[in-house]
């Protein structure tokens, strides 16, 4: 069977995961076509008005796998960690794209909840494999399989400090030169935002791409461990419940308590819901405790890309101009 | 030959032309309206330095404002900057003592927190329009007030009305409300002024510290009602520097200037003979891949000068530059 995965949404943190356990139960996989206008198109028709930029953008891909497939692989997604939950958007997904998109294959659409246990994570896949007709023990060969080369990927992206489309992408053009030319006294950033906003190298306008070529390093929250996210939150009065925010916070405590970033870049689609709150948090800590430049990029379907340039160009500046004059600054407050 | 610096501020709004000589001081500006032609504003911002470029050799170009690039390619700018640190460049020439930089443009407003002489931190407005100046020039459009005269008008209010500020679209509603209810044309200015800054400060300077010594640029800052807002509202003082309306051109002459001069390079400025060229514009959109690129052509008397707009630079990487 094909099976058709959106290259949107949850697919940078997940897809080797599934295309490793679909392939090992026989199936094919086709991916959607990279983002790109038509698509944003095309998704801009067929969502509700009032979603956020990557929900609309992910309708595009989906009617971009129409008549490729023989079904659509659209999970559920309602938690990823226990006592923690996702965007309500993932809740609704697939009632949301069976509601505005015709002539649509299968959808296989399976519930992923790990606010009770993680094992949830293990009867997600099982029920997938039972969709499939697939027999136990295939399935957990294929599970762990699938595991491996996830934590592989997770690894190297923590140990190597590059970004998923440095692995996904089969035509990422980038020297690999060019990702490794670390040089510690050239300026590091904390790019923080969902992972499908700042990997999208389409919704994220280059930024990616755009730091690389002005020799900046930056720190996502898909690089540091878990153990430094939990660290981070630690301080924070209430517990994050949302998986997102929370890794966002916990990757800006860290560095800023530590004192290892020259500013942060914080990225949001317009009209996002759990941002409005954490990039509020994000935005008033750091400048009232730390005392660090914070650049917030809000994202939408404009192609502008002037302004974003602008506000991009000017931060890096400050962060030049301060980093250059760093010892003349006294601790003002 | 005297030698001179060029710099020029494309905005949306205004076109802004500056001659520095090599002390930094002010030899000719130029403000002409951009009205959506950007390259034949170049053209008549240089025509009117003539007279100066006629005996000033000049040594380095600077671009800055939403249309830099674009000026960058006309002239042959040596240093092409954003806005931000244009105007923090140009205020700390001449004001060294700022802390804060309140600045309002034809289509953005912005905040620099300067300390000690450097850019720290600042803020620019996001999505949202409201509170500048195209906003105040349509309302005194609506009105029938010369936009020179608003402030003064403003000024004479004694009890100004509350008029919202969020958004262009309710402060109109309500501008409009007011007027019907019979409040006189001066209060409804000053509660617009008010209502500006009082966005400005909300949305903008959110969190940020304002601390004296305050500077007020950009074309907006010839508006006495506003200045008058800001020092209700912020209980400071807040200058205007004298050449507040060409700061951000005035900016990007200085950084071309120590660029050049720190890396002892010559201009690559083309001179005047953009003036008698004959330039002209196309688009088109690349129908190569699924992205369709919004491709823009600069042509010089039909030769083509430049490409730029593609994602993937098969437009703007094969054409040579003459």
């Amino acid at each position: 069977m094909k099976i058709g995965i959106p290259r949107a949404l949850f697919y940078y943190q997940y897809y080797p995961f599934w295309k490793t356990f679909f392939e090992s139960l026989d199936q094919k996989i086709v991916l959607s076509s990279p983002t790109n206008k038509d698509l944003l198109k095309k998704g801009l028709e067929l969502c509700v008005d009032d979603a956020c930029l990557p929900v609309k953008i992910f309708h595009g891909h989906v009617a971009n796998l129409i008549g490729k497939v023989d079904t659509i692989f659209i999970p559920r997604i309602i938690s990823i960690e226990p006592k923690e939950y996702i965007c309500p958007k993932f809740l609704g997904l697939p009632d949301m794209i069976k509601n505005s998109i015709p002539d649509l294959p299968d959808i296989i659409d399976v519930d992923l909840n790990l606010y009770k246990s993680k094992i949830m994570f293990f009867r997600h896949f099982i029920k997938l494999g039972e969709i499939l007709n697939k027999n136990k023990k295939q399935i957990l060969i294929a599970f762990n399989k699938a595991q491996r080369v996830q934590q592989r990927f997770e690894y190297q992206l923590i140990k190597e400090k590059i970004v998923p489309q440095d692995i996904l992408s089969e035509t990422y053009k980038i020297s690999q030169n060019e990702i490794f030319s670390y040089n510690p006294s050239k300026l590091k950033v904390l790019l923080l935002g969902h992972h499908y906003n700042i990997y999208d190298d389409f919704i994220s306008m280059n930024l990616i791409m755009k730091l690389r070529k002005k020799n900046v390093t930056f720190i996502t929250s898909e690089m540091v461990t878990n153990k430094i996210i939990v660290e981070g939150t630690k301080n924070l009065s209430k517990d994050m419940f949302w998986t997102l925010g929370k890794k966002a916070i916990g990757t800006a405590y860290y560095y800023l308590e530590r004192k290892k970033v020259d500013g942060i870049i914080h990225v949001a689609s317009f009209g996002c819901g759990p941002d409005s709150l954490v990039g509020e948090i994000l935005e008033k800590r750091t400048r009232r405790d730390f005392h660090i430049p914070f650049l917030f990029l809000n994202l939408d379907e404009h192609s502008g890309e002037a302004g974003f340039n602008t506000r991009l160009e000017a931060f890096l500046d400050v962060l030049e101009g301060r980093k250059y004059f760093e010892d003349n600054i006294p601790t003002y407050g | 030959m005297q030698k001179c610096t060029l710099g020029i501020d494309v905005g949306s709004v205004s076109t802004n032309l500056v001659l520095l000589n090599e002390e930094k001081h002010l030899v000719k500006k130029v403000y002409i309206n951009t009205a959506g032609n950007p390259i034949k504003a170049i053209k008549n911002g240089l025509i009117a330095l003539e007279k100066e470029l006629k005996i000033m050799e000049v040594y380095a170009v600077g671009t800055t404002g939403s249309g830099r690039q674009l000026a960058s390619i006309l002239v042959g700018a040596d240093i092409v900057k954003n806005e931000i640190t244009a105007h923090a460049a140009a205020a700390l020439t001449y004001y060294p003592d700022t802390q804060t930089i309140l600045e309002i443009g034809g289509q953005d407003s912005k905040i620099i927190i300067i300390r000690n002489q450097i850019v720290i931190d600042f803020a620019m407005n996001t999505v949202c329009a409201a509170g500048t100046g195209s906003f105040l020039d349509r309302q005194a459009q609506r009105l029938g007030i010369p936009i020179t005269h608003f402030g003064e008008i403003a000024l004479k209010s004694k009890n100004p009305t509350r008029i919202a500020g969020r958004c262009a679209v309710f402060a109109e509603s309500d501008m409009i409300h007011k007027q019907q209810m019979g409040h006189k044309i001066e209060d409804i200015l000053k509660g617009l002024c008010q209502a500006l800054v009082r966005n400005f400060l909300s949305n903008v300077a959110k969190g940020k510290e304002i601390r004296p010594s305050i500077l007020f640029q950009g074309g907006v800052a010839a508006n006495a009602g506003i200045k008058k807002a800001f020092e209700e509202q912020l209980k400071l003082n807040v200058a205007i520097p004298n050449d507040y309306d060409v700061m951000g051109a005035i900016g990007a002459a200085i950084l071309a200037s120590n660029h050049v001069v720190s890396r002892k390079k010559q201009t690559n400025f083309v001179g005047m003979k953009i003036t008698t060229r004959n330039y002209e514009i196309k688009s088109l959109e690349c129908g190569g891949c699924p992205n369709c690129c919004e491709i823009i052509q600069l042509f010089a008397d039909k030769k083509l000068m430049a490409t730029w707009g593609d994602k993937c630079g098969k437009w703007s990487s094969t054409v040579a530059v003459s």
